[in-house]
């Protein structure tokens, strides 16, 4: 379903991403791991399509080339990102936004545009989902949620959209674990046969909740491993040292001024 | 009744004026003034699909003469005189004369000074004291340029008595699009206690100069709630100049000026503490597109025993277009003791990681773009009390109903 072929990304002329490959089935969930730096947060965005990266490579959904998509058509092809940090929009209220997001997609597709009153029964199950109170619908977009509501928020907004493809920007990051419990079965309850997701994370704690298929190790912009979910076992007991060691084989370079 | 003559020594004001600094100084040089001249015949059709569908009393100005037969003066609850002005100032009872011959130092400038010489007719407005008004008055001034005096001069005066409230919406319009422009003058006073709602729709067309001045002084416990919408107009100016004047009165300004294209749209604001105990506020919002310009002067001037003010300014702008500018500049004089004042500022762009975050929830650059806008210039939107007027400043912005 998610094809990507040796996927560099750069900013201003520094590599972030230097030749990453990734196959993602139908309803399999992947779980990315990695360090800091490592380039996690940049291969989802570099999939939902933010400015200001230089891109090369390949990456495909259900064979469509995405990256010369813009974000929104990216978003109308099925692919929906997760923020680490999801943006606070004053003035904008939640409800008003979420409608405007699943027709804007719906509009795309050249489906028919969804009502007030229908859209309400969406929303109220996705609110269910998470757990959310109603007044949420009738706030200003994430202006003012705290941490875990903002997470929720996304949760919410992934049930809302039905993506086919779903990246998981660090959404445990910043959870307690009641929120986390409630994220993490939100993410469960939206698995399904057509749906493939990429959930990106530091701890392993998150793969307890939601249990992936597959574990990758991003490290310098590359997956350095792969494996099942002993892996974020093994990554939880030693750390990511085996990984991101091998810069000290580097052979020698020699002493500045002894030129041959 | 004394008048400043159009031949008195005040010159037109230049850009080493700090209040005209960034006005079209050519245009206004090409303004000519003269004699209300009746001309209603000249308005093409009706104007009500131009202005707000307001339930109440309706008064309509052009060229400076009311006109009775677009007006609708049928209705008029009991303790409210609404009259020409040119009526009004003809009965001795009526105190108007304050409106003509103003007391502090004299005329602010040329234009009012010919405003206070040509501006003879337009509306007044009486509330008597403790009645409370339910319907808004609606007063719309529309100006047709002539090729005599291609500019028309208004004068509105409004009195509430003491514990009275109500509620009056100002809309003003061009009837063509030749150059020209209008010149009004509001003077308003509340007595102690008494509350007005105050609205200021300005939508000239893009030809035309506006210059709108509203002069308000307040007794005590009295709250002024004022808002504006400054829209139209190459040149739009909306003058305030509040005058706290009784212990414990509040004044409550904001506006919201839209530019694009060559427009340059300008809040001249100064709300002058003088009692005890008074609490002001000014909040303006600018959204600037094209090669527009917003302009916020906004001073608070506390006097020598005014302790105890309470005052605030904000002036907030979106900058839309690398050619667009804002020009914001406080002025505080702060002359008492206890005071409490607050002013702040900002100038920005529609913010990069929200577009960001809207387009990859679908919505298409465009969208995304107008519903930040929305967004920024709904909080100006959003408490306008009237539901006609919220959806006619609504419409006119193309920003529907969230």
């Amino acid at each position: 379903m998610l094809h990507v072929a040796n996927l560099t990304a750069s900013i201003g002329g520094t590599p972030i991403l230097r030749g990453l490959d990734l196959d993602v089935g139908a309803g399999e969930v992947h779980a990315i791991m990695g360090p800091n730096g490592s380039g996690k947060s940049t291969f989802a965005h570099a999939l939902a399509g933010r400015d200001g990266y230089e891109i090369d490579g390949a990456a495909t959904l259900d064979g469509v080339d995405l990256l010369d998509m813009e974000p929104e058509a990216r978003a109308a092809a099925g692919v929906f990102v997760g923020f680490q940090y999801p943006v606070e929009i004053p003035g904008v209220n939640n409800m008003y936004f979420l409608r405007t997001a699943l027709n804007s997609v719906r509009r795309a597709r050249g489906e028919t545009e969804i009502g007030a009153r229908d859209f309400l029964a969406v929303a109220q199950e996705a609110m269910d989902l998470v757990e959310m109170k109603k007044d949420f619908l009738h706030r200003a977009v994430n202006a003012g949620f705290s941490g875990g509501e903002k997470k929720r928020n996304e949760i919410l907004q992934m049930a809302v959209m039905q993506p086919r493809l779903a990246v998981l920007d660090e959404t445990d990051s910043g959870l307690d674990i009641d929120a986390l419990r409630i994220v993490a079965s939100g993410v469960n309850a939206l698995r399904s046969p057509e749906r493939s997701m990429i959930v990106i994370t530091h701890y392993q704690r998150l793969l307890e909740y939601i249990k992936p298929d597959f574990v990758h190790v991003l490290v310098d912009g590359r997956i350095v491993n792969s494996g099942d979910h002993t892996l974020a076992l093994h990554l939880e007991d030693h750390g990511y040292a085996d990984f991101v060691n091998h810069e000290l084989d580097a052979p020698e370079r020699p002493l500045s001024g002894a030129a041959t | 009744m004394t008048t400043v003559a159009p031949t008195s020594p005040i010159e037109y004001p230049t850009r080493h004026d700090e209040r005209w600094r960034y006005a079209p100084h050519d245009l206004l040089g090409r303004l000519s003034f003269g004699p209300p001249s009746a001309s209603a015949d000249k308005i093409p059709g009706p104007i009500g699909a131009q202005i707000p569908a307001l339930d109440g009393p309706l008064i309509v100005i052009v060229n400076g003469v009311v006109d009775e037969r677009w007006s609708n003066l049928t209705a008029i609850p009991d303790g409210l005189r609404l009259s020409t002005l040119a009526d009004a100032s003809a009965d001795p009872a009526v105190p108007v004369v304050a409106h003509f011959n103003p007391d502090v130092d004299g005329a602010a400038d040329v234009f009012m000074a010919l405003n206070t010489t040509f501006g003879v007719d337009g509306a007044f407005v009486d509330v008597a004291e403790g009645q409370k008004l339910d319907a808004p008055i609606h007063i719309v001034d529309v100006a047709i340029p002539d090729e005599t005096s291609n500019t028309s001069c208004t004068g509105v005066v409004i009195h509430l008595g003491a514990d009275s409230s109500a509620t009056i919406v100002e809309t003003r319009l061009g009837g063509s699009e030749a150059f020209g422009g209008s010149n009004t003058r509001t003077t308003i006073t509340l007595d102690d206690h008494s509350t007005l709602e105050h609205i200021v729709l300005q939508d000239m067309p893009s030809t035309q100069v506006h210059l709108g001045r509203v002069e308000v002084t307040q007794h005590a416990g009295s709250a002024l709630r004022a808002r504006s919408f400054n829209l139209g107009a190459i040149y739009g100016r909306l003058a305030y100049d509040v005058h706290l004047a009784g212990a414990g009165a509040h004044t409550d300004l904001s506006g919201l000026y839209y530019g694009a294209g060559e427009q340059t749209l300008d809040q001249q604001i100064t709300v002058i503490h003088t009692a005890k105990d008074c609490t002001s506020r000014q909040s303006y919002r600018g959204v600037l597109d094209d090669e527009s310009a917003g302009v916020f002067n906004g001073g608070i001037d506390v006097r020598p025993g005014a302790d105890g003010t309470d005052a605030e300014q904000h002036n907030d702008n979106l900058l839309l277009s690398n050619r667009a500018e804002a020009n914001t500049q406080p002025r505080l004089e702060i002359l008492a003791d206890d005071v409490a004042c607050k002013h702040g500022a900002t100038v920005g762009q529609l913010d990069a990681n929200a577009m960001y975050y809207l387009r990859t929830r679908g919505i298409p650059a465009a969208d995304a773009r107008r519903l930040l806008v929305n967004a920024f210039a709904d909080q100006a939107v959003d408490d306008i009390g009237i539901d006609a007027v919220r959806t006619w400043v609504r419409d006119r912005l193309g920003t529907p109903d969230a």
